[in-house]
């Protein structure tokens, strides 16, 4: 009697103890460190790379492509920027980048005087160092160190002779354009126009129009009322490129019409898939999101002093149809 | 020896221990789960703070910008001051998620202090239109520190993210830990509450086992208790007590049963009396009527019947008197003669009797009427039956410290169920025609008035006889028994 109540009652006794063994190495272990606040701050460069688009698949690698050679380098890099070019939200980015004082800063260029005056004023008063990457803007207005990315002049010779050797010596091209008219339009438009007007029977018609699909369409639709016989369109805006496409396909046939762009913008590789475009300039974002980063390290470290100021070209190529990935 | 007390105490201990354990441990939980709290706290106030120095900066130097006067300037400095006050302890919550944007926020502050003393400055060299739009500048990098705290407070919430579900977790752990501890100690005290009054009760429980034996009258068996504390104590004394009462009782018992013998002593005696008193009212009118026999007879010259007739009567005087003292053996001898003469008138040639008598050893103490029922039993038992008679011999010789008295004869003897039953003085059925005084009767006066036991030894066998040898001590056992006989 006496022993089947203690064996019952340590048993019982056991297996409580048993769960409260479990349960205080679980109590012990489900607690966190808190994690370790330092003191000093890390004795690494601080870098910035803003963009206009992040979230695209072209600025996505240009990030990638940072941050990769960032880690190599022991930079401490951040990606800000806006999303769907916020121009405003851009600049302000820009302003706290230099506010807050980092070493160096990778952006995306704009030509426009409000950047021209954060780079040239501001970002040279507190002495930091800028550098555009992928859309340049004139080194005499931004004061940036170099620019790192396609040579835009390069890309749209590239893109002409493609396109002469589409089309043939004959014919009227479209050049449909931002009518911001920003640098790297301004000097994909001297690319083109370079080959081109070397052909006396090429006639080159320059259009421009702002970002808006329906002024897209309306400049569409106004170019090919105008010249009846277009024979091609080179987007020199990938923004614009979209809407362009769709709205000659909604008036006739693509096919009979030559359509180039560039890649810097998302839809642009599903339209090349289609067949809707003939081909277009394919850039290297990772490539330039690296080489932006190694510059401004070598810069920040005195070893390439001063950087080459018409800039670092990153690899391009003209890709068609057949080429697609 | 482990008292009941200090076991009480012990298991009292244990409980106020366990108790102060789990109160020192909740309490310290709580305390470090308050400092964490505290510390979580403090840094989301910290960047409070910044934001609401900042503005109120901005604030100031607008205020200065608007009325330039000494007063104001002095708040723009104090709320100055407050910024680097608190620009330094958000130095502190440096972490490595918070490294790049904490440290573009200190930047953000140094900005906004520079570009705000840019502003004082423009406007103490009068030149408006700059300080306006270093102003403007100031509350730009305001706002900018507004949004970087607010990007700063969710890097924090990233970053302790883990930790605050930890704190959660852990809360629901202990509250879960409390459960299993609580079920723990209840059932772990309920087993050492059990096992402790079991340490107790067990040995009260033998002990009442124990009473209970000894109440029933049990006192051989004897008391044992495991136990070490008090209980043992008293099992001890109590186990003590009862040998006590053993030996009492083993003593009181010897005592009754020596008393009952004297008491039996004193029955056989009265018996004996009794019977002679039964038969006084005739020996007194026999007497007067034999010695006138005996006179008679010698008056009329038959003095062989008339010698006869007085030895009867001597015999039965004798009978009368000697039964209740002690006598000496020459008493008995010359009884012993008186009664043989009378049965050789009856049974004349048939009755021998040879007597070997040591005249140094008659003046030796003896029981009245010893020899002379032994001798009767003799006669009865071996001459009566005999035609042709036998012969009856008494021997009294000494022995060293006792005298040897022998009556044979050469009679067909006795059965070995009538020896045992003799020498163990069952009462036998009297048999023939005695004087009265059975075998048996005399064995236990014998035995009674020696205090001994082996006084007497028959030998007997079919056809060899019976030998009764009496030895009688010289000197009595103790004046005690002689004194009680005597009183008898």
């Amino acid at each position: 009697m006496h022993k089947t109540i203690s064996l019952a009652l340590g048993s019982i006794c056991a297996v409580f103890l048993f769960f409260t063994m479990i349960s205080a190495i679980r109590f012990v272990q489900s607690a966190w460190q808190v994690p370790q606040t330092q003191m000093q701050e890390t004795d690494r460069y601080r870098l910035v790379l803003i963009t206009q688009d992040l979230g695209t698949p072209f600025w996505n690698k240009v990030g990638e492509g940072a941050e990769e050679e960032a880690l190599r380098l022991g930079a401490n890099l951040e990606v800000w920027g806006t999303y769907g070019e916020d121009r405003e939200d851009f600049l302000k980015q820009l302003e706290i980048a230099i506010d807050s004082k980092v070493d160096g800063i990778i952006v995306q260029g704009m030509d426009e005087d409000q950047f021209d005056h954060l780079t040239k004023v501001k970002a040279a008063f507190s002495g930091i160092p800028v550098i555009t990457v992928a859309s340049d803007v004139p080194m005499s207005e931004s004061m940036r160190k170099t620019y790192v990315g396609s040579d835009a002049r390069a890309a749209g010779k590239m893109l002409a002779e493609r396109l002469v050797q589409d089309m043939g010596t004959k014919g009227t091209v479209v050049l449909m354009g931002d009518e911001r008219e920003e640098y790297d339009q301004k000097r994909r438009v001297e690319g083109v126009r370079g080959v081109l007007d070397a052909y006396p029977d090429i006639r080159v018609e320059e259009v421009t129009t702002s970002d808006e699909e329906e002024k897209v369409a309306a400049a569409t639709q106004a170019v090919m009322n105008r010249f009846p016989g277009v024979n091609a369109f080179v987007s020199v805006d990938a923004n614009l490129t979209a809407a362009m496409v769709q709205e000659i396909g909604r008036r006739s046939q693509i096919a009979p019409y030559h359509l180039y762009s560039f890649d810097d913008n998302p839809e642009i590789l599903p339209l090349l898939r289609q067949g809707k475009l003939d081909g277009i300039v394919e850039q290297s974002p990772g490539e330039m999101g690296q080489t932006g980063v190694r510059m401004m390290m070598r810069w920040l470290d005195g070893e390439t002093v001063p950087l080459d100021t018409e800039g670092y070209p990153t690899a391009i190529r003209v890709l068609t149809t057949e080429d697609a990935p | 020896m482990i008292g009941i007390q200090r076991k009480i105490w012990t298991l009292t201990a244990l409980v106020m221990f366990i108790m102060a354990a789990i109160w020192i441990m909740l309490t310290y939980y709580n305390q470090k789960t308050q400092d964490q709290y505290n510390d979580i706290l403090q840094r989301y106030l910290n960047m409070n703070e910044v934001t609401a120095a900042s503005r109120q900066t901005v604030n100031s130097l607008n205020i200065y910008l608007l009325t330039p006067t000494e007063g104001n300037l002095s708040s723009l400095r104090r709320s100055e001051e407050e910024l680097r006050n608190t620009r330094s302890s958000v130095g502190l919550l440096r972490n490595g998620k918070n490294d790049f944007a904490l440290t573009s926020y200190i930047n953000l502050i140094d900005s906004l202090l520079e570009t705000t003393d840019r502003s004082v400055r423009f406007k103490s060299e009068r030149e408006s239109e700059e300080a306006t739009r270093t102003f403007a500048e100031a509350t730009r990098i305001s706002r900018y520190i507004s949004e970087m705290t607010l990007q700063l407070l969710d890097i924090e919430l990233n970053t302790y993210e883990h930790f605050y579900r930890s704190i959660i977790e852990q809360a629901q752990e202990l509250k879960k830990l409390g459960i299993w501890i609580l079920l723990s100690i209840t059932f772990g005290l309920l087993l050492f509450t059990y096992w402790f009054s079991l340490s107790i009760t067990r040995p009260v429980q033998q002990l009442t086992k124990a009473a209970q034996e000894l109440a029933k009258g049990r006192f051989e068996r004897q008391i044992v208790v495991n136990s070490t504390d008090e209980i043992h104590f008293l099992a001890t004394t109590f186990e003590r007590m009862r040998i006590n009462i053993n030996n009492l009782i083993y003593e009181i018992r010897k005592k009754a049963r020596l008393e009952s013998e004297l008491q039996q002593n004193r029955l056989l005696l009265q018996e004996s009396q009794l019977r002679s008193l039964q038969s006084q009212i005739n020996p007194h009118f026999l007497f007067n009527i034999l010695d006138t026999l005996s006179k008679k007879a010698f008056l009329e010259g038959a003095e062989e019947t008339s010698d006869l007739l007085v030895s009867v009567a001597g015999l039965l005087r004798y009978n009368l008197k000697r039964l209740d003292r002690a006598v000496t053996l020459y008493d008995e001898v010359r009884v012993m003669r008186q009664y043989m003469e009378i049965q050789s008138a009856r049974f004349t040639d048939r009755l021998n009797l040879v007597t070997e008598i040591d005249e140094k050893c008659l003046s030796v103490q003896i029981p009245g009427l010893t020899l002379q029922p032994i001798v009767e039993n003799a006669v009865i038992h071996a001459i009566e039956p005999s035609e042709s008679g036998g012969t009856i011999t008494v021997t009294i010789a000494d022995g060293g410290d006792a005298v040897w008295l022998t009556i044979a004869d050469d009679g067909p003897g006795m059965s070995e169920e009538k020896r045992t039953g003799i020498l163990e003085e069952r009462e036998m059925q009297p048999e023939g025609h005695s004087t009265g005084i059975g075998f048996g009767n005399v064995v236990r006066r014998l035995r009674l008035f020696y205090g001994i036991k082996d006084v007497i030894e028959i030998d007997s066998g079919e056809g060899r006889g019976v030998r009764v040898l009496l030895k009688l001590p010289k000197t009595r056992r103790s004046d005690n028994d002689d004194e009680a006989a005597d009183r008898g």
